[in-house]
């Protein structure tokens, strides 16, 4: 599994044995998912018939700003409902009346948490494609607090969109190793013209963010993405929104992955080195009786 | 790595490995230096009854260094196993070992030097593999992630 | 050919016999001397003297009176009396206070010498009045721990190798037991704990053994620098050297009036000796490396374990053992037969646990061009 997944499996799965069952379960789950996000599916009521999903993002006040409220409405329309108290969005599905094709749906819920985000990159996008109609363009970003301390920034220019995703690493061995993946992004582009251009930066924030809050620290690092109209048209949109979402979290985890891995590794050595000093210790030969008194060597 | 039994002359009925006590200094031989260059280099210190290896290994860039410090913590943690490891290296060094003439009562002396020599030469190896590891992998990732646009 | 006398499943820290090598002292590396009675061609463990509380470092066994002197890192000295069949402890007071390292009976058996961490030797005699061993001290010019102590025929003189790198010749004469000794060719003047002469080969090794020739008029020690030196007191005090490129020494004796057995790390006996010239020179390993046949002893069973602990298939045995007899290093050598002047078969034993005799005649024939003068 080299690439993330986008939709959140166990929101799919849950859904899936329950729309698709004569009679369902009832059920409360709370399921977390990367950035802190966290859904809960239950019945509403104690309603087996009512299936809710809800969904808590702790940028969602920032989404707010973005229109993804108008954004979801047009994805999930009337399935949408008063979120739920203690979450940003919420789902309700009435089983006994359910209209459009099942698997759909149930894609869509489980995919709550990409669409939510997905809102801000399809305004930025399309404010390109304004700007570069208009051929005018303004500096503002929008800023979305995706986990403390730290952010995505998207600005959108008149011959592209540059998505910046400011990342923090909590030990400093990860920052070296994200520096060699990181190296490896920005390297990553060449023979290959389809991939936007990566750029990366540790400690200070790139040009495009000078002047504003970004924080600045050695354990700080941002990372751009040039998006050119290639990536944002709607062809190719949500492709693009799919992966680069998940960009922060793709990183991290091979980060992880690679730590792990030099740690078996290093188990395997030392293991090795145990018994390459092992042959320096003696046969020991122990000598035992037995009870007729022989003796016997055990070698 | 010729030692033998011998007690403290200076705490009463304490033995201790005199070089790393260090308070008579007649117990102690002259300190060897053998390095390939600044970075490489091991540091012999001798006495009567212990002798400490100290190693430096090549650390050419900010991975390496990590890997290094790594891959001796992980060592250093599970110093009990090696026995003649000590548990922590000699300042300026990465790993030292300490032998002293208990270790060699029990194990053969030939052997123990061999084991060294391992040491030192597959060390080096196997750092500059993890880091090929960790080059490799990064550069499957960004593959894997930028075709997909 | 040298025969394998004897062999233990730990280390031999220092090992005695006694007069007819009926009997064998050892310490097996911990605060117990063992006993061994031979019976037949092979050895048993009769007793195991337990007194001591730290590893015993030095034994040695008086053949005229029967009686075993060991001494101790619990800085105790234990003077072990044959009583039927076991054998009855008197503590000695040595008055130290730090670690016993060596201990060796006078000639005539009524004082021992005590060597310590405490920058002295101790001499202890029997004082019959109080029934009880009582010690004084030689503590002049020694800057370091002693050693090892070896006696001078006339059983006044004493020698010492400590860690100062020196080695010194002190006078033991205790007045209370002894008539005033006649002068000797290392001084006529012998009060005790006079320092006769000091001694230095200008290298840095720390002196772990002494011997003095069979008429004491020579006396030679080996040091960590893997060095051998002799003073003859005939020749105005002339210092012979020879440093070996082998392994430090631990451990030597005369063998003949010019003949020095030298032992040490190197796992092998080498010979010295004082030719023609009055030139100190290495004559000879007594201990032809010759590569073993490794006893192909093949099985399933043990290539899987050596795979597993050691991690390699190469069940190589031969590898693992060196090509001399002793598998560790030497921690002594002793005569077994004979005398210092003119010695049949001497005996070593070491790390490895075995104790080996070493038999000059057969060596002689076996090693071309060896003759042992």
């Amino acid at each position: 599994m080299i690439l993330l997944e986008i939709e959140n499996k166990i929101v799919e799965t849950t859904l899936k044995s329950r729309l698709n069952s004569q009679k369902p379960d009832a059920v409360d789950q709370t399921v977390a998912d990367y950035d802190g996000v966290v859904f809960h599916i239950s019945n509403p009521g104690r309603d087996k018939s009512k299936i809710m999903v809800s969904i808590s993002i702790r940028s969602y006040a920032q989404l707010q700003q973005h229109g993804v409220d108008e954004h979801l409405a047009t994805i999930y329309g009337n399935y949408l409902t008063t979120p739920e108290e203690g979450y940003d969005v919420s789902l309700l599905f009435d089983l006994e009346n359910l209209s459009s094709d099942k698997d759909i749906l149930i894609r869509n819920a489980s995919l709550l948490k990409r669409n939510c985000v997905a809102c801000v990159f399809e305004k930025y996008f399309d404010l390109q494609k304004q700007y570069e109609d208009q051929g005018v363009q303004s500096k503002d970003f929008a800023i979305i607090n995706y986990r403390e301390d730290e952010t995505l920034y998207i600005q959108a220019q008149k011959d592209r969109v540059v998505v910046i995703f400011s990342t923090l690493f909590k030990d400093e061995n990860d920052i070296i190793i994200g520096k060699v993946f990181m190296q490896e992004f920005k390297e990553g582009r060449r023979g290959r013209q389809e991939a936007p251009q990566v750029l990366f930066s540790h400690r200070d924030p790139p040009l495009e963010l000078r002047g504003t809050s970004a924080r600045i620290g050695d354990n700080v690092a941002y990372i751009s993405f040039v998006l050119f109209p290639r990536h944002t048209n709607p062809k190719n949109r949500q492709n693009t929104i799919n992966v680069i979402h998940t960009f922060r979290n793709y990183l991290h985890y091979h980060i992880k992955c690679s730590k792990a891995y030099l740690h078996s590794r290093m188990r395997a050595r030392t293991e090795d080195f145990l018994k390459v000093l092992n042959r320096a210790k003696p046969e020991k030969v122990s000598e035992k009786k037995t009870i007729s008194g022989k003796t016997f060597v055990r070698r | 790595m010729c030692l033998q039994n011998f007690s403290s002359q200076v705490i009463e009925r304490h033995n201790k490995p005199e070089v790393e006590v260090g308070s008579s200094k007649e117990l102690l031989l002259t300190p060897i230096i053998i390095s390939r260059n600044e970075k490489e280099r091991v540091l012999i210190e001798s006495s009567i009854n212990s002798i400490r290896v100290s190693i430096a290994v090549k650390q050419a860039d900010e991975i390496e260094k990590i890997l290094c410090h790594k891959f001796m913590r992980f060592m250093m943690l599970r110093a009990e196993n090696f026995i003649i490891l000590r548990r922590t290296p000699m300042q300026d060094y990465d790993i030292s070992f300490l032998i002293t003439n208990f270790h060699t009562e029990m194990m053969l002396k030939h052997k123990l030097v061999d084991f060294v020599i391992h040491f030192m030469e597959d060390i080096d190896k196997e750092i500059s593999e993890m880091k090929l590891a960790v080059n490799a992998r990064a550069r499957i990732c960004a593959e894997e992630f930028l075709k997909t646009f | 050919m040298p025969e394998v006398y004897h062999t233990v499943s730990s280390s031999v820290v220092c090992c005695a016999f006694n007069s007819d090598r009926s009997q064998l002292a050892l310490c097996p590396n911990n605060e117990e001397v063992h006993i061994y009675v031979k019976k037949g061609a092979s050895w048993s463990l009769s007793k195991v003297l337990k007194e001591h509380t730290e590893i015993i470092n030095g034994i040695d066994w008086a053949s005229e009176s029967d009686k075993i002197v060991t001494c101790s890192s619990d800085r105790n000295a234990y003077v072990w009396k044959r009583e039927g069949n076991d054998w009855k402890p008197t503590l000695v007071l040595l008055r130290m206070n730090r670690a016993a390292t060596c201990v060796k009976w006078s000639p005539d058996e009524n004082k021992f010498a005590v060597g310590c961490g405490a920058k002295l030797v101790s001499i202890c005699y029997f004082e019959k009045e109080n029934d009880w061993w009582v010690s004084k001290h030689i503590k002049k010019q020694i800057n370091s721990t002693v050693l090892s102590v070896d006696w001078h025929p006339n059983n006044i003189l004493l020698a010492t190798g400590s860690c100062d790198f020196k080695c010194r010749i002190f006078s033991a004469y205790i007045k209370e037991i002894e008539s005033k000794p006649s002068p000797t060719s290392w001084g006529s003047k012998m009060n005790f704990g006079a320092c006769m002469h000091e001694f230095s080969n200008s290298g840095g090794g720390w002196v772990h053994s002494v011997s003095f020739s069979f008429d004491g008029k020579k006396v030679a020690w080996v040091g960590h620098d893997s060095s051998i030196s002799v003073v003859d007191s005939e020749r105005d005090n002339i210092l012979l050297t020879v440093k070996s490129t082998y392994l430090p020494f631990a451990s030597c004796t005369w063998i003949s009036s010019n003949s020095i057995v030298s032992v040490g790390h190197d796992c092998v006996p080498y010979l010295f000796s004082i030719d023609g010239a009055g030139n100190l020179t290495f004559r000879d390993a007594l201990d032809k490396k010759e590569k073993k046949q490794s006893e192909n002893v093949f099985s399933a069973l043990n290539k899987f374990r050596d795979l597993d602990r050691l991690g390699s298939t190469k069940s190589d045995r031969s590898n693992t053992s060196l090509n001399s007899i002793h598998q560790n290093a030497i921690k002594g050598v002793a005569i077994a037969r004979g005398t210092k002047k003119d010695c049949a078969v001497f005996s070593t034993f070491g790390m490895d646990g075995k104790i080996i005799d070493w038999d000059l005649k057969s060596l002689e024939q076996s090693i071309a061009g060896l003759k042992i003068a």
